[in-house]
């Protein structure tokens, strides 16, 4: 009596480098989606940074009492509630504008946690871009401004402490508000394209190979 | 004579309800396809071609009945298994190509092999030799969207072919393709067939691949309504 025969199932690989690069690629050559799930980022990330920046000049000038006020903060949360679901409305329609494609990515062997990786991965990415080029045009915002008050008061705001988070509280504005413009755009996109990102690595390969664009 | 089966289907069905209708896409197929053979699937559009390519691939469950691929019953395989099944024993082609747009015509071909977890270089040698094969050893570095229909196709061949796997299943590859061009595809795809000895199956309307086929199975409403091996197709012709 012979049992019923085993496939020798192996192990499937993903490294990590390659993801990364076909992420990026995948960034390079759909530029106009990515610029625009981009520029959600950029506008929150910048409208934070000049807030901040400005509350640091008027600190200078001022003194006492002068910082961010609290009805700044609501419209800060609030802009950056409308960067996320930006970014996730945009990340929706690059899932379903590759339906196939992710079908596709499973016929050769692909498994869930692989296109989630590969979501996931452009969307760090679009956060570093986003946070970098979001903290330049919010220093940009506040050197125009600077250009009013004098720009040895922004320099001197921009190059003390001002920033009250821990970890942060000794760097200069300049540096504070930049680390705080990468992680906080990594964070908002990983968190915004994470719904996009399980629902494309969830899709059944069957029904995603009958999608039509 | 006894046969080693590649495939084995015992009345499979598959059923979709859409609404308060069931539609019977596939009702108790029974099919056993040889090692080594080309199998071409005849049917019309909605016949159930795709619903049937989707259960032997391994891509969807079947409402009732079993598929054996190697012997081996899928429906008991988990999604890791069947990922692993669809990477290393099955190579896809479809009638729209489905290239991965950001990719080259040589990194296509190596992504099933980074999956099977194959080295760089092997990675390289194999994807390049398989181009060459299909005779584009000069459009390495293409992207889909620079080369032709019949090229990506190539590309998809040579892409399917690329883990050495058991079986090709075709899901109408020259529907999107002229004449002459889709003629080409068919003789690649039968030359492979036999350099290989890998089973191809074809689905098609596409009544050149008559020729080529060791049989045809001619699928309608979701059944098999039969079954021609080649010689049978050369004394029906004699007949006339
Ligand atoms: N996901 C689905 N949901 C509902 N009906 C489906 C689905 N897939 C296929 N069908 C139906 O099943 C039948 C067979 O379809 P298909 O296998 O695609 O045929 P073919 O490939 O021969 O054209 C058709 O009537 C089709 O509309
Ligand atoms: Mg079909």
């Amino acid at each position: 009596m012979s049992s019923a025969p085993r496939m020798e199932i192996g192990k499937i690989y993903m490294p990590f480098g390659e993801a990364v690069r076909i992420a990026l690629e995948d960034i390079r050559r759909r530029f106009v989606r990515a610029a625009i799930t981009t520029a959600s980022v950029v506008l929150g990330v910048a409208f934070m940074d000049a807030l901040l920046i400005l509350a640091a000049i008027a600190r200078v000038l001022g003194g006492e009492g002068a910082g961010v006020q609290a009805y700044q903060l609501w419209i800060l949360f609030i802009s950056l509630l409308v960067c996320v679901v930006g970014i996730m409305n945009s990340m929706l329609i690059a899932v379903a504008e590759r339906t196939r494609e992710i079908g596709t990515w499973k016929c050769l062997g692909a498994l869930d946690k692989h296109v989630l990786l590969l979501f996931l991965i452009e969307a760090l990415l679009i956060g570093v871009i986003g946070g970098l080029l979001g903290w330049v045009i919010g220093l940009l915002v506040a050197v125009i401004y600077g250009t009013q008050v004098g720009m040895s008061t922004v320099m001197s705001a921009l190059s003390t402490s001002s920033v009250t988070i821990a970890g942060l509280e000794f760097l200069p504005t300049a540096i504070s508000t930049f680390v705080l413009s990468i992680v906080l755009a990594v964070f908002l996109s990983l968190v915004a394209s994470l719904y996009p990102a399980y629902r494309a690595a969830k899709l059944n390969p069957a029904e995603a190979l009958r999608y039509e664009v | 004579m006894k046969y080693e089966y590649t495939v084995e289907t015992e009345d499979l069905a598959k059923y979709y309800t859409m609404g308060p209708a069931i539609i019977k896409a596939l009702d108790g197929i029974d099919l056993r396809v040889i090692r080594g053979e080309y199998l071409s699937i005849m049917g019309p559009s909605g016949s159930g071609k795709t619903t049937l390519f989707n259960m032997i691939g391994g891509l969807d469950r079947p409402t009732r009945g079993k598929v054996y691929i190697d012997e081996v019953d899928i429906s008991k395989l988990d999604a890791y298994e069947l990922a692993w099944l669809r990477c290393r024993k099955i190579g896809y082609i479809f009638q729209t190509f489905n290239l991965i747009p950001v990719l080259t015509a040589l990194e296509n071909v190596m992504l099933p092999m980074i999956f099977a977890g194959v080295p760089r270089e092997q990675r390289v040698k194999k994807a390049t030799e398989l181009l060459e094969r299909v005779g584009l050893g000069d459009r390495l570095h293409h992207k889909p969207g620079e080369l032709s229909g019949g090229q990506q196709q190539r590309v998809a061949i040579a892409r399917a072919l690329a883990n050495d796997p058991s079986i090709v299943l075709a899901d109408e590859p020259t529907a999107n393709l002229d004449l002459k061009t889709g003629l080409d595809i068919i003789n690649l795809l039968r030359e492979l067939n036999r350099e290989k000895g890998v089973t191809v199956i074809v689905a098609t309307h596409d009544l050149k691949m008559i020729d080529v086929s060791d049989r045809i199975v001619y699928l309608r409403d979701g059944k098999v309504e039969r079954i021609e091996t080649r010689r049978e197709i050369a004394i029906e012709i004699e007949e006339e």
